[in-house]
């Protein structure tokens, strides 16, 4: 069953992808109210895979990679529900569909060919299921930080041409993309923090390489604020950390 | 009973004759009393802009009452028949007329929304005489819906149709909001007083005038509530503002790479458009290489402008099918029967033939 609503969610967030495209190109205004509605129902399908599967396993539902990446998605689509209208990012959702779609798919293809099955643990670990939880928003908080990041060069290459495209009149400005890309590259780094720091109270301290990859990750994005911070980044050198540091932050998802 | 509309616009007369038939809004409420006082005419509302005068009635017979309404016309603003070419539109020509101008589309700038106010403000005028009843409440309510559809579910609003609005809306693709948003005006020529009177109506403030003879930049920050400034002293402002526009008499550049790269050392990021209204250009090229720094030269306003037209106008087909599938769904609710068991409270009020009667409003 767990395996029906991941398949639902996915074919919803790929709907939603579609008809949005669909109404660009047929010029058309999107209906705000509908993209919403498509991610809603995306993400309660989404949810109840992830509780059948925490079901399944006694514990939070991160226990391989097809797991990993439906959570990562389920903060993105989250993320984007609660932050993407407060920061007047429309496209938001858009822009984050294939993301999600990719991840869920993997996790479609991963999980049907050989699913590990139950993983309960030995003894039921708060700290763990902490650190794992708040380092997977994190990664949500980054991947919609990047996907803003991809935002801003598209419009600020319409901009800078002076020939807007298709684009440009739904793109949110430039001003509110890297207003949006710094919080949620806040965000994301003080969800990261509160997970490692997690990781110290966990009755078994998970192995150097872990450690290590998650620390180099916590080190990337705070570089970047600090430099923000201190020299103010402008905001295409922003949108490409933000990008660059999110294919960083994926990559070391294979070693944790 | 059906409906009706006659009138003109800026398509089918020039604004000598529009103005001669132009309705004064305090005498509104005295005329549509006198146009219902004419044969036929049921209901009537009167819809007065500058680029368009047309009336909106139901009628029994809407011929008879269309030809009683331009000899009103006719003797009322003293024009002679053969100088005005009125149209005269019945029934489901009448609404959707109607829904097309509530939608914007037979504005002179295409979907434009002024004249949904205006049309609000025209019934609400027609309502409060009491000349409105069912027909004229049921086609300006469906209006109402059908031109907040077609702006919602169609681009017909967007991209610049001017100038001017080309400026604004590039600034607000940059900064979004203009409220607080500083602009500082290098040269007081004519364009550069509009686009900065078109982004301080959205929002932009603390406008800084610099211009060589300063009398004429201190006359023009007085207009824009704004701050004059010599003109040796504008670099030393360029840090401190969101947008400049630029439109002085000079043969060379007045801006250059250097002084704005300057300036973007003290701006923490935050981004630059500056507006290039000159000919010979003020400011350099090269300008616009630079990082969170948007240049705009006359030029590619006035082809973002024509773009822009050219996508309203291609707009037009996509929201005249959203006004089909609208009304395919729910028809022309102006012009369904009564049924009888309504009739008694549902319809007009005054006997055919008879003169003004007030009308119930509903």
């Amino acid at each position: 069953m767990d395996d029906i609503f991941l398949i639902i969610s996915t074919l919803i967030f790929l709907a939603g992808f579609v008809l949005a495209v669909a109404s660009l190109r047929a010029g058309r205004q999107g209906s705000v109210r509908l993209n919403i509605g498509l991610a809603v129902a995306g993400l309660i399908f989404q949810s109840l895979f992830l509780k059948e599967r925490g079901e399944l396993h006694g514990r939070c539902p991160i226990t391989n990679g097809a797991e990993v990446l439906v959570f990562i998605s389920w903060s993105v689509v989250i993320l984007y529900l609660a932050l993407g209208r407060a920061f007047r990012l429309s496209l938001l959702g858009v822009f984050s569909m294939p993301l999600v779609f990719m991840f869920q798919a993997i996790a479609i293809v991963s999980l049907l060919s050989a699913d590990p099955g139950a993983r309960p643990p030995a003894t039921l670990d708060p700290w763990l299921e902490l650190h794992a939880a708040m380092s997977l928003l994190a990664y949500g908080a980054f991947g919609l930080a990047g996907i803003a990041g991809v935002m801003y060069l598209v419009q600020d290459k319409q901009l800078k041409s002076h020939e807007p495209g298709r684009l440009f009149y739904s793109l949110p400005p430039i001003r509110y993309l890297t207003d949006a890309m710094l919080r949620l590259l806040t965000i994301g780094t003080v969800m990261l923090t509160v997970g490692i720091i997690a990781a110290f109270f966990m009755e078994n301290l998970p192995d150097a390489l872990h450690l290590t990859v998650s620390g180099a990750v916590w080190i990337v994005y705070a570089v970047i604020l600090v430099i923000h911070l201190v020299k103010h980044l402008a905001p295409k050198q922003l949108s490409i950390s933000a990008m660059i540091a999110f294919g960083f932050a994926l990559l070391t998802l294979s070693a944790l | 009973m059906s409906i009706f509309c006659l009138g003109v616009n800026h398509k089918t007369a020039p604004v000598e004759v529009r103005e001669r038939l132009a309705f004064a809004e305090s005498s509104i409420p005295t005329h549509l009393e006198e146009i219902r006082g004419l044969q036929q005419v049921e209901e009537a509302v009167v819809l007065s802009t500058c680029n368009r005068v047309e009336i909106y009635g139901a009628a029994e017979e809407p011929a008879v009452a269309l030809e009683g309404l331009i000899s009103y016309l006719v003797n009322h603003f003293e024009v002679t028949s053969g100088e005005v070419e009125f149209y005269q539109k019945e029934a489901e020509d009448a609404a959707h007329h109607l829904f097309e101008v509530a939608s914007g589309l037979d504005s002179m700038v295409l979907g434009e929304t002024e004249i949904f106010g205006q049309i609000k403000k025209a019934y609400a005028t027609a309502q409060t005489s009491g000349a409105t009843s069912r027909r004229m409440n049921k086609l300006f309510q469906q209006s109402f819906s059908i031109g907040k559809l077609v702006r919602s579910s169609t681009r017909i609003q967007q991209g610049s149709t001017s100038v001017g609005s080309a400026a604004v809306d590039l600034a607000e693709k940059i900064f979004g909001q203009l409220d607080g948003c500083r602009v500082m005006i290098i040269g007081a020529g004519e364009m550069s007083r509009v686009t900065a009177q078109s982004l301080r109506s959205r929002g932009a403030s603390s406008i800084i005038v610099s211009n060589r003879s300063f009398d004429k930049a201190e006359e023009l920050a007085d207009e824009l509530e704004g701050k004059a400034v010599k003109f040796d002293d504008w670099g030393n402002f360029l840090n401190e503002v969101d947008i400049v526009i630029s439109s002085t008499g000079a043969p060379h550049a007045v801006v250059h790479k250097s002084a704005v790269e300057k300036a973007l050392d003290d701006r923490r990021g935050h981004p630059l458009f500056l507006i290039d209204i000159a000919v010979p250009r003020d400011i350099e090229d090269e300008v616009n290489e630079l990082d969170n720094v948007y240049l705009y030269n006359i030029d590619q306003l006035t082809r973002i402008a024509s773009d822009g037209v050219a996508r309203r106008e291609r707009q037009i087909e996509v929201c005249r099918t959203v006004i089909h599938q609208f009304l395919e769904e729910k028809g022309i609710e102006a012009l369904a029967e009564i049924p009888a068991d309504r009739r008694h409270d549902g319809s007009p009020s005054k006997p055919e033939g008879s003169s003004a009667e007030p009308l119930p409003n509903s």
